[in-house]
């Protein structure tokens, strides 16, 4: 199966990167130039951490592993500006399609709103505006898988193991508390 | 005899024997579920049972610790999410065989032989505790730095694609590595004067962006796809099946026990080191690697749980910890009145027989739960993208949050996310990205203290190496493996065996 | 800007106040500023049931490690000063100033108490060619350069007491190999990849009784009563006087600006904690030394601490700043 049928090519396990052997993806030279750009500034930066000054520094391996990013990438750069680009193929429908830059930017606000608003109200409006678009289905069955799961993972990570997320505008600590003190005064 | 009744203690307690059902049961689920973690989940057992005595204490974190490196796994074939470091290996050829509806089998054989590896492990921590634990702190700076060199090497077998690449990959995760404030001199590294850096990137971070949210993001581009359909009919390995991988199972737990009892490496560089083995010994597998091959279940699985009982050997004789987990245990020791350290062996040696045998019977009750429950399990694969999804980044996002109560560790994972998201596209693997963030430290520091002690001399340096004799081998096995992996290994043996033929 | 941060700070305790009587009306959170299993971790794990107990409340400890324990400290400074989040820390920010490594240190934060101290000694690998401090020394005289001591990195135990030495007797040239813990490099010292550590005594005291490493000297003004047969280092060199008893320590502290109440009850709850048997018999089997002190005593102890120690690190050359930068006077002045 040498020819890699375009809807396939995603990549989905690690064992067998998406890339295209011997042909150029759209966007992948750029994808490679930005690494060498971003290797270079890194072994910039390494080089700012203390230099030539002796052999265990603690810049010594950071600048050596840079200085590998760094060839490396360059070599890739070349190979990868030598390859013909890949037939039909365009960089909005097959790389970054409207769907997932849609979730990335979900993800950047639900990173954003995460500390004001709290864990619980973002959480569920992710979950809600995200199962909404992707499964199409009514509300109530919308509203009922999304705020079950979240239940059950604020269950297990707030209760049981007790992480502390971002309460933000919720009185969770207090709400628990109430919910202790019911307990421990019904024990007693 | 006495050893034989302390050893018996778990069996003969029904409470006890409760307690490390109930613990392996949970340490399953809590390994699968990427961003908790057996470390988290005993450290909060140390406060849930401070009043109680410290048998049933440590009888459930040992049944967590020794579910929840299985339960790694899980995850790691039906999502391609590893749930734990020590699972990534696993993902290699677990995640292809869920892809053709063969998880039910794939997880059969990882139990089998996580199984087989954990026996390995406890039966060593019980009959050679004291001479590994020697071997082990015989390992100087010098011999982890060529260590790691080792591990580096795998990047070779772990970048199928591109082995540049796979270089470039490996590269980076080194230098993820090193973000924030230097361990050992406390200089910021790639922090850009930015506080939030200092702290560094957790790699817990890094591995679920990598793997949970770039996965999701590319199984957006066909959510409408139904789920691939698991048999999971035949879920026990047939007895054939078993004994041709037994030789492979049992060297590959070796060096899961031995990786395992050295203070400083755990579990997830002893499975990849097994993967990279499985890879080397095995001539004809019946499948490629990456493809599905069963020997690239078998090693990283053996060898994770083996070194369990290798974690145990050091802080049993020494009171030195092997892995995070057993330094929070030592410490859960101490809070109930117990001195861990090396007397403890002579003081009590009860302690140490039972824990032997409380580890046995996790490993029974983990063959249990793992072979039974698994249609759960498959179901969660076969739930609707369009729920999965969501819910896969959601737990991305707790997960990575858990790791170190930090919001900066959430933003480092989205990034990580969207970035493993083009290196799939791209052709360049992810594996080495993690092996290099596992790895940095260990290389790292190893060699500056190496270095540092031999008064920045080189060349007193490479003496130090070549008259000991375990870094003398560890050189040794470094330059094979290297020259075993550039061309010009393979024409040498190209042109030899035509040699022979003629 | 003074006077806003004064009206900022008053409202708050005015709205907490109103609040107060049910303090504490949720759970509480505890940072732990080490990771899990450390000695840090420990105590604070095991002084806090007790303490919650009498509390009356429920306290959360999490683990917030990194930047040296710069994120836990700047997390709680920067969380709201209401007592529902707490620093479970060790002495290291009070050396952060000078080290360069924040610009908070516990001048920012209430002590709620300070648990207990610990005694540091000298230790050294089995086949060390030297038995005690002075032929230590005597060997380190004849082998410039040679012998292998142990670090945690800038401001950690060990430069502390490098630094006294240096001080006391006027050089120490060793090598000085860098680890990321007294835990690390402890396993080190066993195995024989450094000679000399300096540790905190509970660290080293299993090792010690079972033979897997041999004790130097205390870092004390007498032998403890763990390791009697152990001489202090001041009947050595009475020179050592100047600087001792000194010790890392662990405490718990609140953000400034708290309302006093409530530092009162945390006080009087971890007071009361810290006298619970069972702790009191486990810090005494690790060799540490309760103090359990709070308020103007445990403010007075600190601003002690960092004067003695910023400036031992300062005269010894080894800090990025000096003390007088901050306003910490020279001890005595």
């Amino acid at each position: 199966m040498d020819q890699i049928d375009p809807d396939h090519h995603d990549g989905t396990s690690d064992a067998t990167p998406g890339g295209v052997e011997a042909k150029r993806r759209p966007g992948e030279l750029g994808f490679a130039i930005f690494l060498l750009l971003a290797s270079l500034g890194l072994l910039w930066s390494a080089y700012g951490i203390s230099g030539f000054e002796a052999l265990s520094a603690p810049g010594t391996v950071p600048m050596a592993t840079t200085a590998v990013m760094v060839v490396t990438a360059l070599i890739v750069v070349v190979k990868t500006a030598r390859l013909p680009r890949i037939s039909g193929e365009t960089f909005s429908r097959d790389i970054l399609p409207v769907v997932v830059l849609v979730f990335a930017a979900f993800l950047v606000a639900f990173g954003v709103a995460l500390e004001p608003l709290g864990f619980l109200p973002t959480a569920a409006l992710f979950l809600i505006a995200a199962i909404k678009i992707l499964a199409r289905r009514s509300w109530l069955w919308t509203l009922a898988v999304s705020l079950c799961s979240l239940a059950l993972i604020w269950l297990i990570f707030r209760i049981v193991f007790t992480v502390l997320m971002p309460a933000g505008i919720v009185p969770e600590a207090e709400f628990i508390q109430f919910f202790r003190n019911l307990f421990s005064g019904a024990g007693e | 005899m006495t050893a034989l009744w302390d050893f018996l203690t778990v069996f003969t307690q029904p409470q006890l024997l409760l307690l490390v059902g109930l613990g392996t049961f949970a340490g399953v689920y809590v390994g699968a579920i990427p961003g908790l973690s057996v470390t988290m989940a005993v450290s909060i057992l140390i406060s849930f049972t401070f009043s109680w005595d410290v048998y049933p204490a440590i009888s459930l974190m040992i049944g967590i610790y020794m579910g929840g490196v299985y339960g790694g796994s899980r995850t790691a074939i039906l999502l391609n999410i590893p749930g734990a470091p020590s699972a990534i290996a696993t993902a290699l050829d677990g995640y292809p065989l869920a892809k053709r509806g063969e998880a039910g089998q794939a997880i059969g054989v990882t139990t089998v032989m996580s199984f087989i590896g954990g026996f390995v492990g406890i039966g060593v921590l019980a009959l050679a505790a004291p001479l590994v634990s020697d071997f082990a702190l015989r390992f100087q700076p010098r011999d982890y730095m060529l260590l790691a060199v080792l591990g580096i090497l795998l990047v070779g077998s772990l970048s199928q694609g591109s082995l540049v690449k796979g270089i470039f990959a490996g590269a980076l995760g080194i230098a993820i590595g090193a973000v924030g404030r230097d361990p050992l001199t406390f200089t910021e590294r790639f922090t850009f004067d930015l506080q939030i850096m200092t702290g560094g990137v957790s790699f817990i971070a890094v591995m679920i962006g990598m793997f949970g949210v770039s996965e999701a993001l590319l199984q957006l581009h066909h959510v409408d796809k139904d789920a691939v359909r698991q048999k999971i009919t035949r879920i026990v390995p047939s007895l054939s099946t078993v004994r041709k991988h037994l030789p492979l199972s049992l060297q590959t737990s070796t060096i899961g026990v031995v990786i395992g009892a050295l203070p400083g490496t755990g579990g997830d560089i002893a499975a990849l080191m097994a993967y990279d083995h499985a890879k080397r010994v095995t001539k004809n597998p019946e499948r490629a690697f990456g493809d599905g091959a069963m020997e690239g279940l078998v090693a990283p699985e053996t060898a994770n749980n083996a070194a369990v009982g290798g974690a145990f050997i050091p802080m049993m004789t020494l009171g030195i910890p092997g892995d995070a987990v057993t330094a929070i245990m030592i410490g859960a020791l101490f809070i109930h009145g117990l001195n861990p350290g090396p007397m403890l062996m002579i003081d009590q040696p009860d302690m140490f027989w039972f824990i032997v045998g409380a580890l046995v019977t996790a490993n029974i009750f983990m063959l249990i739960f793992g072979l039974t429950g698994i249609r759960l399990f498959t179901k969660i694969v076969e739930m609707p993208r369009s729920v999965l999804i969501p819910l896969i980044m959601l737990l991305s996002i707790v997960g990575a949050y858990a790791v170190n109560n930090s919001l900066t560790d959430v933003y480092w994972m989205l990034g990580f996310g969207v970035f493993g998201y083009f290196m799939r596209h791209y052709g360049y693997p992810l594996g080495p990205v993690i092996l290099g963030v596992i790895l940095s430290r260990l290389l790292d520091d190893n060699w500056r203290r190496a270095i540092i002690s031999e008064r920045e001399d080189f060349w007193r340096f490479m003496g130090g190496v070549v008259s000991s004799p375990l870094s003398l081998t560890l050189l040794i096995a470094v330059i094979l493996i290297f020259v075993s992996q550039t061309p010009l290994w393979s024409r040498g043996k190209a042109r030899l065996f035509r040699k022979k033929e003629s | 800007m003074n006077k806003f941060i004064l009206g900022a700070i008053s409202a708050l305790t005015l709205s907490a106040g109103a609040a107060l009587a049910e303090y504490p009306e949720k759970e509480i959170q505890g940072i732990i500023q080490w990771g899990a299993g450390g000695s840090t971790d420990t105590v604070m794990r095991s002084v806090t049931p007790h303490a919650e107990e009498a509390l009356g409340g429920t306290i959360v400890m999490q683990n917030m490690t990194g930047g040296v324990g710069a994120i836990a400290l700047n997390h709680v400074a920067d969380s709201d000063a209401d007592g529902y989040t707490l620093l479970m820390g060790a002495e290291n920010p009070l050396l952060y100033k000078v080290m360069g490594l924040g610009d908070k240190d516990y001048s920012d934060f209430t002590p709620i108490s300070i648990l207990a101290r610990g005694t540091p000694m000298l230790v050294a690998n089995v086949d060390a060619p030297f038995n005690d401090y002075a032929e230590m020394m005597a060997y380190i005289k004849e082998n410039p350069g040679e012998v292998r001591f142990g670090a945690t990195g800038p401001g950690g135990l060990p430069s502390v007491v490098t630094g006294m030495i240096t001080s006391v007797e006027g050089g120490l040239d060793v090598i000085s190999v860098p680890y990321d813990g007294d835990g690390p490099a402890l396993t080190a010292l066993q195995g024989g990849a450094i000679d000399v550590m300096p540790a905190v005594l509970g660290a080293a005291i299993e090792g010690i009784r079972a033979g897997n490493m041999k004790p130097l000297a205390v870092f004390d003004v007498e032998a403890n009563a763990k390791l009697p047969d152990v001489p202090a280092v001041t009947s050595f060199n009475d020179g050592y006087s100047t600087y001792l008893p000194w010790g890392p320590f662990f405490g718990v502290f609140v953000a400034n600006g708290t309302p006093d109440d409530v530092v009162a009850k945390l006080g009087a709850a971890y007071a009361e904690g810290a006298k619970n048997d069972e702790f009191i018999k486990l810090m005494d089997d690790r060799g540490f030394t309760m103090m359990g002190i709070s308020g103007q005593e445990a403010q007075d102890f600190l601003t002690k601490w960092q004067q003695g120690t910023t400036w031992l690190l300062q005269d010894a050359g080894l800090t990025k700043a000096s003390p007088e930068d901050f306003g910490i006077a020279r001890p005595g002045e």
